[in-house]
Formats: C-alpha cells, sequence, structure tokens
C-alpha cells in the first residue's frame, strides 16, 4: 500500500493504471492479429501481385510496375464492369428494399398464418444459392420452363422467351432472381424494428386525423431509416461483389451484358491465368466501393 | 524415480537408450519405406455421370484389392471449372494425383508451365504398341516427352438426326453441306421441334462448336506456325452460317452449354443435335421412343469440296509434377487401362469416350455390349471421324502444339465474337479485327 501511494506515477500513469493498459494489449492482441491475417495480409498481397504480371497456376511472373492499372483505366473491360456492377446493384438493391419493407409490413398486421407466413419467407435466403439458380434456370427454361408454357397458355406470348440468353432480359432475370434471394434480409431486419415503434406514436397519428399512408410516410419510415441505413449499406456491399448467383445464372453474358467486376476478376484470374492484373482489377473494385462508402458516411453524418 | 524402477526392473539402462535410438531412427525413416502405411491417391475428372461413377468405383476397388495400402478417392471437376479448380490446385501446391478426361490442349499449357510430371513411364507400363497410331502424338509437345496420354477419343461434333422427322419431311439423304442442312432444318422445324440445338452461350461448347465451324468453312484459327488467323473470309462465312441456323434454334439457345444442346435433342425438341455419343445411352434411357429413328454423321461442311472436320478433344490422363507418392500415383494412373475397368468406363456411355487401345476395341467384351452392337454402324462413324480429329491445340497435321488454346478457350474470346455477330448484330468486320486483336495478345501474354 505504502509503495502505491509514495510511487511517483510514470508518464502520468499510476501502477495499476499501467496493469490495466498492458492487460488491454493482451486482451487486443489475438483480435490484432486475426485483423491483421485475415484483412490485412490480403490487402496487401493483392496490392502487390497487381504490380506484377502473374501466371495463376504457378505464380510465378515479373515485375510491371503500373501496367496493369494502365490496362485497368485505359481498356473498356473494368469499366464496362463497373456500368454492368452498378445496374445490377441498383436494380436488385431497389427491388430489395421494396419487397422487404412492404412484406415486413404485411407480416407485422395481425393476419392468419402470420407464424408460417414469417417462417416460410425466409426459405430464399436459406436455400443455397447453387439450387436456387438450379429452380430458376429450371423456370426460365425456353422449352419446358414454368414461365414461358405459363405465358404462352395465357396468350400473353406466342413464343418462348429468351429469359437469360439476351439483353435485356438477362439483366432483368438476374435482378429478380437476385431479389428473390435476399429479400428476406430485409424483412427480418424491417419487421425486428417495426416490433419496437412505440404503439402511442401511431394512437397520436390518428387522433391527429392521419390516414394509413400518411401514418406510413410520418411515423414508419422515419422510425426505419436508422435501420434501413444498415440494410442500403450491408446489402449494397453484398450485392456489390456478387459472385455466384450471376456466374451460375448467365456467366456474365450475353457477350459481357451481366458480367460483372467479381465475374470480370474471376475470368482474369482463372480464363486467362494473369492473376496480376486480376488483382489490380480488385483493388479498382476496392476503391470503388471506399468511394461509395466515404460518399454515404459523410451523407449519414450530415443528417444526423 | 522412474529410473530407478526400471533399473529395479531388470532393464539395464544401456538397452532403453539403445530402445530410444531405435526408436528415434525408426521416427526418422522415410515414410514410404514403411510397408504397411496407407496411402491416398486423389483422382479428379469432370466426366461423373452415374455409369461412369459406378465404372470408376471398379477400377478403384480392382486397384485397391491389389495395393491394399492405398486408398484412391474419387472428386468431381466440371468442364467449365476445371481450369480455375486446377490454377488453385497448383497455386497452393494441393493438387490431385491423377487427372482424366481433360481436353488436351488444357494439358500441353499446363505441360509448358512445368506443371507436369513426363507420363513416358506410364505409357511404357502400359504397353505403347497397345495404342492406335498417332494417339500419343498430341501430348509429344517436346521430343520425346510425353504431357499425359488419351484415356479416350471423342467426336464431339457429330451431327445427329432423327430419320423419322427426315423422311417426313421428304429429305432422303443426311445433309452434306450447310445449304442441305439448312434446308433439311426449315423443312423439320414446326409442330413444337426446333431445327437445331447449336449453342450461342458465352461458354465452353460455343467456342469449341465454332472453332469447328470454321474448319468447315475450310478456315483456321491459327495457322501452322500458330500465327492468329482467324480474320479470314471462311470466318466471316462461318459466322454468317451460324446466324442463319439461329432462327432454327430454340429461344433459349442463346445460353446452350453441353448439357442444355444434348437435352434438347434427346428430348426430341429439336431435329438434329450436336454433341458426341453420349446421346446414344441418354436416349435410350430417357426417350426410348425415338430410340430406332436417330443417327449420326460428320457435321456437314460449307461445300462439298471441303472435308469434313471432327473435334476430338483427346480426352486426357496426366499427372501433376507435385503429386505425392509419385510410384503409386503411375502405378494408378496405368491400372486405368485394365482391360475390366477400362471397358466399364466405356460402357458407361458407349460411343461417348471411344477406346484409344487397339486391343480393347478388339476386345469381345468391349463389342459385346447392346448400344455399341445396336448402332454400330454409329460407332463406327465416330471412330474413325475421331480418329482422324483435332483440337484447337493440334487443328492440322501440319501444325505445331499451341499450348495456349487452352486460354484462348477458357477466355471466351471466340464464344463472345458469335454472340457479337449472331445476337448483337454488330459489324463483322469490326469484331473480327477486335477478336484477332484480342487472341494474339493471349498468345503474347
Amino acid at each position: 500500500m505504502t509503495t502505491l501511494t509514495t510511487d511517483p506515477p510514470r508518464n502520468g500513469l499510476s501502477p495499476l493504471e499501467r496493469a490495466y493498459a498492458r492487460l488491454g494489449v493482451v486482451l487486443i492482441t489475438p483480435t490484432i492479429l486475426v485483423f491483421l491475417l485475415v484483412i490485412v495480409y490480403p490487402l496487401l498481397a493483392a496490392l502487390y501481385l497487381s504490380v506484377f504480371q502473374i501466371y495463376t497456376p504457378t505464380l510465378q511472373g515479373g515485375f510491371v510496375g503500373a501496367d496493369n492499372y494502365i490496362e485497368l483505366l485505359t481498356g473498356k473491360a473494368f469499366w464496362s464492369s463497373l456500368r454492368v456492377t452498378i445496374v445490377w446493384t441498383v436494380g436488385t438493391l431497389t427491388l430489395q428494399i421494396v419487397a422487404g419493407v412492404g412484406i415486413a409490413l404485411l407480416l407485422h398486421q395481425n393476419i392468419w398464418f402470420r407464424s408460417l407466413a414469417r417462417s416460410l419467407v425466409l426459405f430464399p435466403y436459406f436455400l443455397s444459392t447453387v439450387v436456387a439458380v438450379l429452380v430458376w434456370k429450371w423456370l426460365f427454361n425456353d422449352l419446358y420452363g414454368a414461365l414461358n408454357q405459363g405465358l404462352m397458355q395465357l396468350g400473353i406470348i406466342d413464343m418462348p422467351l429468351d429469359w437469360l440468353g439476351s439483353m435485356p432480359n438477362a439483366m432483368i432475370g438476374v435482378i429478380l432472381v437476385g431479389a428473390w434471394k435476399y429479400f428476406p434480409f430485409v424483412v427480418i431486419a424491417v419487421l425486428a424494428r417495426l416490433q419496437t415503434i412505440p404503439e402511442n406514436l401511431y394512437e397520436a397519428a390518428r387522433i391527429d386525423g392521419a390516414g394509413p399512408i400518411a401514418r406510413f410516410w410520418d411515423v414508419t419510415l422515419p422510425q426505419l431509416r436508422s435501420i434501413l441505413t444498415v440494410i442500403i449499406l450491408l446489402r449494397a456491399i453484398w450485392d456489390f461483389k456478387e459472385f455466384d448467383l450471376l456466374y451460375l445464372l448467365t456467366g456474365g453474358g450475353p457477350v459481357t451484358s451481366t458480367q460483372t467486376l467479381s465475374l470480370l476478376v474471376y475470368q482474369e484470374a482463372f480464363g486467362l491465368n494473369q492473376m496480376g492484373q486480376a488483382a489490380a482489377y480488385s483493388v479498382g473494385m476496392m476503391l470503388v466501393m471506399l468511394v461509395f462508402m466515404v460518399l454515404y458516411i459523410r451523407q449519414t453524418k450530415e443528417k444526423a | 524415480m522412474t529410473t530407478n524402477k526400471m533399473t529395479n526392473a531388470g532393464l539395464p539402462r544401456r538397452t532403453v537408450l539403445t530402445g530410444m535410438a531405435a526408436a528415434g531412427a525408426a521416427a526418422l525413416m522415410p515414410r514410404r519405406i514403411l510397408a504397411q502405411e496407407k496411402i491416398t491417391l486423389r483422382w479428379w475428372s469432370p466426366q461423373s455421370s452415374p455409369e461412369q461413377m459406378a465404372a470408376y468405383r471398379t477400377q478403384i476397388a480392382n486397384f485397391e484389392a491389389a495395393q491394399p495400402n492405398i486408398k484412391v478417392v474419387f472428386e468431381k471437376t466440371s468442364d467449365e471449372g476445371y481450369a480455375p479448380q486446377l490454377a488453385a490446385a497448383f497455386a497452393s501446391g494441393d493438387v490431385p494425383n491423377v487427372v482424366t478426361h481433360l481436353p488436351s490442349f488444357a494439358v500441353s499449357n499446363y505441360w509448358r508451365n512445368g506443371l507436369l510430371e513426363p507420363f513416358n513411364d506410364v505409357i511404357e507400363m502400359i504397353g505403347p504398341e497397345k495404342f492406335y497410331d498417332g494417339v500419343n502424338r498430341i501430348y509429344e509437345i517436346d521430343k520425346g516427352q510425353y504431357a499425359g496420354t488419351s484415356i479416350g477419343n471423342s467426336s464431339a461434333n457429330v451431327i445427329w438426326l432423327r430419320k423419322d422427322l427426315m423422311e417426313k419431311a421428304g429429305i432422303e439423304a443426311n445433309p452434306r453441306t450447310w445449304d442441305e442442312l439448312l434446308s433439311a432444318c426449315s423443312k423439320m422445324q414446326g409442330g413444337g421441334i426446333y431445327g437445331a440445338p447449336l449453342p450461342y452461350g458465352r461458354n465452353s461448347m460455343t467456342s469449341l462448336i465454332f472453332i469447328g465451324v470454321i474448319h468447315q468453312a475450310g478456315g483456321m484459327v491459327f495457322s501452322p506456325d500458330l500465327e492468329v488467323a482467324i480474320d479470314s473470309q471462311e470466318t466471316r462465312d462461318a459466322l454468317e452460317f451460324y446466324k442463319a441456323m439461329r432462327e432454327y434454334c430454340p429461344p433459349g439457345a442463346t445460353n446452350y452449354s453441353w448439357g442444355d444442346s444434348l437435352t434438347a435433342f434427346v428430348s426430341g425438341a429439336c431435329a438434329t443435335g450436336v454433341y458426341t455419343g453420349r446421346v446414344l445411352v441418354n436416349v435410350n434411357n430417357q426417350n426410348p421412343a425415338i430410340a430406332d429413328h436417330i443417327t449420326c454423321d460428320t457435321y456437314p461442311t460449307k461445300s462439298r469440296d471441303i472435308a469434313p472436320w471432327t473435334f476430338n478433344d483427346f480426352p486426357s490422363v496426366f499427372i501433376p509434377k507435385q503429386a505425392s507418392n509419385m510410384e503409386a500415383t503411375k502405378q494408378f494412373a496405368a491400372f486405368l487401362y485394365d482391360p475390366e475397368g477400362y471397358i466399364q468406363q466405356l460402357h458407361a456411355a458407349p460411343g461417348h469416350v471411344l477406346p484409344v487401345l487397339k486391343t480393347i476395341a478388339q476386345d469381345p467384351d468391349y463389342l459385346n455390349d447392346p448400344i455399341i452392337e445396336k448402332y454400330r454402324a454409329e460407332v463406327d462413324l465416330m471412330s474413325e471421324a475421331a480418329a482422324n480429329g483435332f483440337n484447337l491445340g493440334w487443328e492440322s497435321p501440319e501444325h505445331q502444339p499451341n499450348t495456349r488454346a487452352g486460354e484462348v478457350v477458357n477466355s471466351g474470346v471466340i464464344a463472345e465474337m458469335v454472340q457479337r455477330v449472331v445476337l448483337n448484330d454488330e459489324n463483322v468486320d469490326v469484331v473480327l479485327g477486335e477478336t484477332a486483336s484480342r487472341i494474339e495478345d493471349i498468345m503474347g501474354a
């Protein structure tokens, strides 16, 4: 006790505080190590690879400096895929949000079989992407697909439609399947938030004469803003880098009409065995996402 | 305490030390010297239909029975997926021991980059005199060194025909030229049946089939000394033909790959087909109603004076250089040609993979198969066409081996050319110029 009280603190910290600081370092070290291993190392490795021309199977190659980035900036491939990625992300995200909020509102009502419906609505999200794509490819099939057969029987079309092999059908098709697959995530999050909105806000709105639509815009939507912000941010990131669904549905075709940046990176790395160029495209993709995120964070801060 | 107990029990210190030294030495012995140690071999193949899987199980069981300390594990890959899977395997060093059924042009690329074990020992174990002449030539990329060998032949682009529909349409002979084919498709199309399931998707099938069409126009993708030669009048003619065929193909052919094209003919939705001999077993199993009405021929050419050009991808067997247990691996690779298992593998899809060993082709056990007996003329035609077949890795007897052919196919540049001209109606000259330039880039990379 005497020592503790008489020993002058070094650097303004008492021995107890120094002990806590050391403990803090020990406790945070595993987190930092994992962070370095799974985030910093791959990032640095991508940056390193991007200045080499590397043959993928051997990982051998020579230093090419900025050549891969010059190709990225001056070639058409990156910009074309970026445009496709933005169309896909905006299209599918918009549908996910609209469908997700709509169905969450429906499932928040006191309807029959509500519990069952709440369980079933999660089905697409839990389904393996491969299985989901097989099912949808079967539905879209030109010769036996239920979609074409149904439309023909209803007299809406005379001949089967080419859903995934021509534009704009292919882009519409992948956007629809993407929205179907991922809207349950929006439903779960929005439904959870809806259940915490105080009922007295709606009562006050009713007393003020607000109808259902006015209550939605003036009460529900403002209350959902924070959760929707998080959902849009997360889903935008996930959709921007979506790979398996697009690869399996169209392979990026017709030509390169549905080839997003993820597919371009894959094609470069494993189709052409050019790992260096693929890494440069990945870095470009990351920078684009970074720009969007910074803009988004600034926007939300200003509004806050 | 422990030492005292041991010495008290009658074990002298010298004995204990000697025992420890012996145990240490045993631990340092090379693992392979331990005769009873179980080793595992990994076998990859993109060919994995249920019948083929059954044949593989037989081959594995027979080999394991002969080599009790070896376990063989089969792992599926796919025609569209093997390139990235193998690239990742080579890069990580976690490679399979034996890979089968990949096209020869993929093998040559891996060989050129030093990733494969020379296959000479395996060919010697099988017996080089048993192979058909020329089968191994495509794998002799460096003089006297074999990158692999063929596990079979295939004729990937023969035309399949419905004789009943031809008769109904008043067509007396198999189409020999493009004009005859277009006319036949026009006559047979209707009543829910399309003329042909040609692929227009952005995939390897479109690339490989269209390479055949270029040759059927009298052209080539590369000159014999491997200069890019795709920007030619013959390619323009091929594109024009392919575009003309579009109206006889199902709407979804714009996204067709191997499975879709096969199913379109087997199900009866198309009057003609383009595929290997797998059609035979699939029709008999899945649509026996048309089984007596199908036949095949070499795919028509632009004119009668142009010889047919059959695409044979020379399905391969090869061994990655980094594979473990090399001696056992080579034994297993050679064992794949053991008659019992090899014949069962060929019978899994009769006519799809054709034998490369003369001894097997004449073996009564091979010939004694209901499908082969029923369609003997078709199987013989495919065998002859495949024996005289080529692919992008070796376009003609005059051509040098093209070790970048796999990358040209996997890049999708040829399929994209087809889509841009046929589906997007882009200017042929511009597209061809850009395609040639892209292929040159791939060759020079």
